[in-house]
C-alpha cells in the first residue's frame, strides 16, 4: 500500500459527514429528474410554461448548484488529508 | 434544384468553407513532436483543460440529435421527447461519480480507449475485444444519425432533393462527408477541438435569436404551449389514439412516465460509455478538469431544453406543420421552422450551424472509433510491434472505414424518428456498463460472468429492438418495448438482464474457482492527478487486494 491509497481510503473514513452529505447531493441530484411524477403535471404555470416545462429548466441550475458544492467538499477533504 | 434560396445556399457554403480551411489549419495548433502518434492524433496531446475541454465534450454532446431528432419526437409525440432534456441533466451527477476515476487510471496507465481499461483490469484479452466491438458498433448508428441529419437541413435547402437519381440527390451529402474525412484523417482530434468554437458561436447565435424571436411571430409562448396540448389531445384517425402526449401520462393512459424516466436513465449511463466522450474526457489536461466540466456542461441542457421547445413551435406554425405533413419527415420540422421564420441570410447561419453542429461528432466518433480499433483490435490480435506511426496510420484508415459503415446504417434502417438511431446505439454500448463502471469500483465481478452477460444483454437487445413495430415499419420501428406490463426503454431491461447473469456467474465461478486473471491497477491510481503521474505500475501486481 502506498502513501497516496491510504490518503483517499482515510478520506471517507476521517470525513463520514461530509463524505455522507456528498453522496447525498449527488443522488438528490440524479433523483430530481429521475422521478417523473414530481414534475409530470401541468400547473402551477410559470409564465406561460406548463409545470412540466418550467421545472425541467430550473432544475438544471439547481444542479449544476449542487455539484458544485459537493465538489468542494470533496476538495476540501482531500487536500486537508495531504498536509 | 430550382428552389434553392441563392442567399442561404452562399452562406452555407461560405461559413462551410471556412470551417474546412479552421479544420486544416488544426493539424498544427498546439502540436507536439510528431502527429503520426495515437496520443497526438486520437488524443491532441492530452493537454486540454476546461475551456477546450467544455468545447470539446459540448461538441459531443450536442449534436443532430439535438437539433434535428429531438425536436422531431417532440413534434410528432409530444413530451416524451422532453426525456432527451432530463437525460441531459441527469447525465452530469452521474458521471460526476465514475468519470474522475476513469480519468485517473486512465493517466497512470496511458489508457486511451474504455476497452484499455477492461483489458488491464480484468487482464482479459477477450472481454477488451467485446467491448471494443461494442462501441464500434454502437457509434455507427449514432453517426448514421448526423448524416441524417444533415440530409434533413439540405432536404429543405432544396440542394439535390428535387432531382429523382439517388445519386445527383445525395450528392451534396457525399460532399459534406468527403470534406469531413478528409480534414479528421490529417488533423485528428484538433480539427473537431478547435472547429467546435466556430460551431458553439453559431449555435448560441441563431438559438437564442430563435427561442425569444419566434414565440414574438406565433401569439407567445402561451399560444405556443396552448396549440400543442389540444394538438396532441386531439385522436388520430388511423390509430383512435391521442396523436401524443403534453407531459407525461401516468398508467390509466398507458404510462408514458416509466418510458420516460427509464429512457432518460438509460441514455445517461450510456453517454459517457461511449467511446466518443471518453474520448474527450481523456484529453483533458487534469482530473479537477473533468469535475468541473460535470458542473459547467449542464449549461448545455438549458439550451437543449430550448432546442426540444422548437417542436412545438413548429406545431403552433400552420406553414411549417403543412410542410412536414406534406413530405412525411419529422426530421425537417426544425429546418422549415427556420425557414419560415427567419429572413433567408439568417436561415444560412442557422443550417450551417446544424450542419457544422452534426460533422464535428461525426468526426470524434469516427476518431473514437478509430482508435478503438487500432488499440483493441489490430495491435491485440493482428500485428502486436506495430509502431506508432503504423498505429496512427491504421487510425486514420479505419476512421474512414467506419464512416462508410455510418452511411449504410442510415440508408438502412427507417427514420420515422432518427432519435431511434441513437436509441439503438444506446441499447449496445449500455451493455458495458457492468464491465466499465462496476469495474471501476469493484474487482468482484468474474470476468466471464461479465462476458457472459455482455453476450445476453447484446443478444436480448438486439433482437428486442428488431422486433419493434409500428404501423409503417415491420422492424426496428422503436426502442422500447413492453416488460412486465410497463412500456421501457430496451436499454435497461437488456442491461438488468446482463447484471442479473454477471452476478449469478460470478457466484458459480467463484465457487469453481476459475481464474480471476490479473488486475494491472491499484486503488489509488482510481484517485491519482496529474501530479500523482508518471508512476509506472509495478509489473506482475496480482488481483486487487482491497476487493
Amino acid at each position: 500500500m502506498t502513501q497516496a491509497s491510504t490518503r483517499s481510503r482515510s478520506a471517507i473514513a476521517a470525513h463520514p459527514v461530509i463524505s455522507a452529505v456528498i453522496a447525498i447531493l449527488v443522488a438528490v441530484s440524479i433523483l430530481l429528474p429521475l422521478i417523473t411524477p414530481i414534475y409530470a403535471r401541468t400547473g402551477p404555470r410559470l409564465g406561460d410554461f406548463p409545470f412540466f416545462y418550467w421545472y425541467l429548466l430550473i432544475v438544471m441550475p439547481v444542479i449544476s448548484l449542487l455539484l458544485w458544492v459537493a465538489a468542494q467538499l470533496q476538495k476540501r477533504i482531500t487536500s486537508e488529508d495531504v498536509q | 434544384v430550382s428552389n434553392v434560396n441563392g442567399v442561404t445556399f452562399t452562406i452555407v457554403v461560405v461559413l462551410f468553407l471556412v470551417v474546412t480551411g479552421v479544420g486544416f489549419a488544426a493539424a498544427r495548433w498546439r502540436r507536439g513532436g510528431t502527429m503520426m502518434h495515437l496520443d497526438e492524433w486520437g488524443l491532441g496531446g492530452r493537454g486540454f483543460g476546461t475551456f477546450v475541454t467544455w468545447f470539446l465534450l459540448g461538441g459531443d454532446l450536442y449534436t443532430a440529435y439535438t437539433f434535428i431528432a429531438v425536436p422531431a419526437l417532440v413534434f410528432g409525440s409530444g413530451s416524451i421527447g422532453f426525456y432527451a432534456v432530463a437525460y441531459t441533466i441527469m447525465v452530469f451527477p452521474i458521471v460526476f461519480i465514475f468519470l474522475p476515476r476513469l480519468w485517473s487510471v486512465s493517466r497512470v496507465h496511458g489508457y486511451i480507449t474504455p476497452a484499455d481499461f477492461i483489458r488491464g483490469r480484468y487482464g482479459s484479452r477477450g472481454l477488451a475485444l467485446a467491448a471494443a466491438f461494442t462501441g464500434i458498433l454502437a457509434l455507427m448508428p449514432y453517426i448514421a444519425l448526423q448524416l441524417v441529419g444533415i440530409q434533413a437541413v439540405l432536404t429543405v435547402m432544396g440542394v439535390g432533393a428535387s432531382s429523382s437519381n439517388s445519386f445527383v440527390k445525395d450528392l451534396p451529402l457525399f460532399i459534406a462527408f468527403l470534406v469531413l474525412a478528409v480534414f479528421t484523417y490529417v488533423s485528428g482530434l484538433r480539427a473537431p477541438a478547435l472547429i467546435a468554437f466556430v460551431k458553439d458561436t453559431l449555435i448560441y447565435l441563431f438559438v437564442l435569436v430563435a427561442v425569444f424571436y419566434i414565440p414574438t411571430r406565433l401569439g407567445g409562448w402561451s399560444h405556443i404551449f396552448d396549440t400543442a396540448q389540444a394538438h396532441f389531445a386531439s385522436v388520430s384517425p388511423a390509430t383512435k389514439k391521442p396523436l401524443g402526449t403534453f407531459v407525461p401520462t401516468s398508467a390509466s393512459l398507458g404510462s408514458t412516465q416509466f418510458d420516460f424516466a427509464s429512457l432518460a436513465l438509460g441514455s445517461a449511463v450510456a453517454l459517457f460509455l461511449y467511446p466518443h466522450s471518453i474520448t474527450g474526457t481523456l484529453a483533458a489536461k487534469r482530473r479537477s478538469v473533468v469535475k468541473r466540466n460535470m458542473i459547467y456542461l449542464p449549461m448545455y441542457s438549458l439550451l437543449l431544453a430550448l432546442i426540444a421547445l422548437f417542436g412545438y413551435m413548429a406545431v403552433a406554425d400552420p406553414v411549417t406543420a403543412a410542410n412536414v405533413k406534406r413530405t412525411g419527415n419529422a426530421q425537417l420540422a426544425v429546418p422549415y421552422l427556420f425557414q419560415h421564420m427567419f429572413p433567408s441570410w439568417f436561415t444560412g447561419i442557422a443550417f450551417a450551424g446544424i450542419i457544422i453542429g452534426a460533422l464535428v461528432p461525426a468526426a470524434i466518433m469516427s476518431i473514437a472509433a478509430a482508435n478503438l480499433f487500432t488499440r483493441n483490435v489490430y495491435t491485440e490480435f493482428i500485428q502486436p510491434d506495430a509502431s506508432p506511426a503504423r498505429q496512427t496510420r491504421i487510425s486514420q484508415w479505419v476512421s474512414l472505414v467506419v464512416k462508410v459503415g455510418a452511411l449504410l446504417f442510415a440508408v438502412e434502417l427507417p427514420h420515422t424518428f432518427s432519435i431511434n438511431l441513437q436509441l439503438l446505439g444506446g441499447i449496445w454500448i449500455l451493455q458495458l456498463a457492468p464491465m466499465l463502471i462496476g469495474g471501476l469500483f469493484t474487482r468482484w465481478f468474474h470476468r466471464w460472468a461479465l462476458l457472459a452477460g455482455w453476450a445476453a444483454g447484446m443478444i436480448f437487445g438486439t433482437i428486442a429492438a428488431y422486433n419493434v413495430a409500428s404501423p409503417t415499419t415491420s422492424h426496428w420501428a422503436g426502442s422500447s418495448d413492453i416488460e412486465f406490463g410497463h412500456t421501457i426503454y430496451i436499454g435497461i431491461s437488456a442491461v438488468i438482464l446482463n447484471l442479473v447473469i454477471a452476478v449469478a456467474l460470478t457466484f458459480v465461478l467463484k465457487a469453481v474457482r476459475a481464474p480471476a486473471g490479473t488486475d494491472e491497477t491499484l486503488p489509488h491510481q482510481y484517485t491519482a492527478d496529474h501530479a500523482d503521474v508518471p508512476a509506472p505500475a509495478p509489473a506482475g501486481v496480482g488481483a486487487d487486494p482491497a476487493s
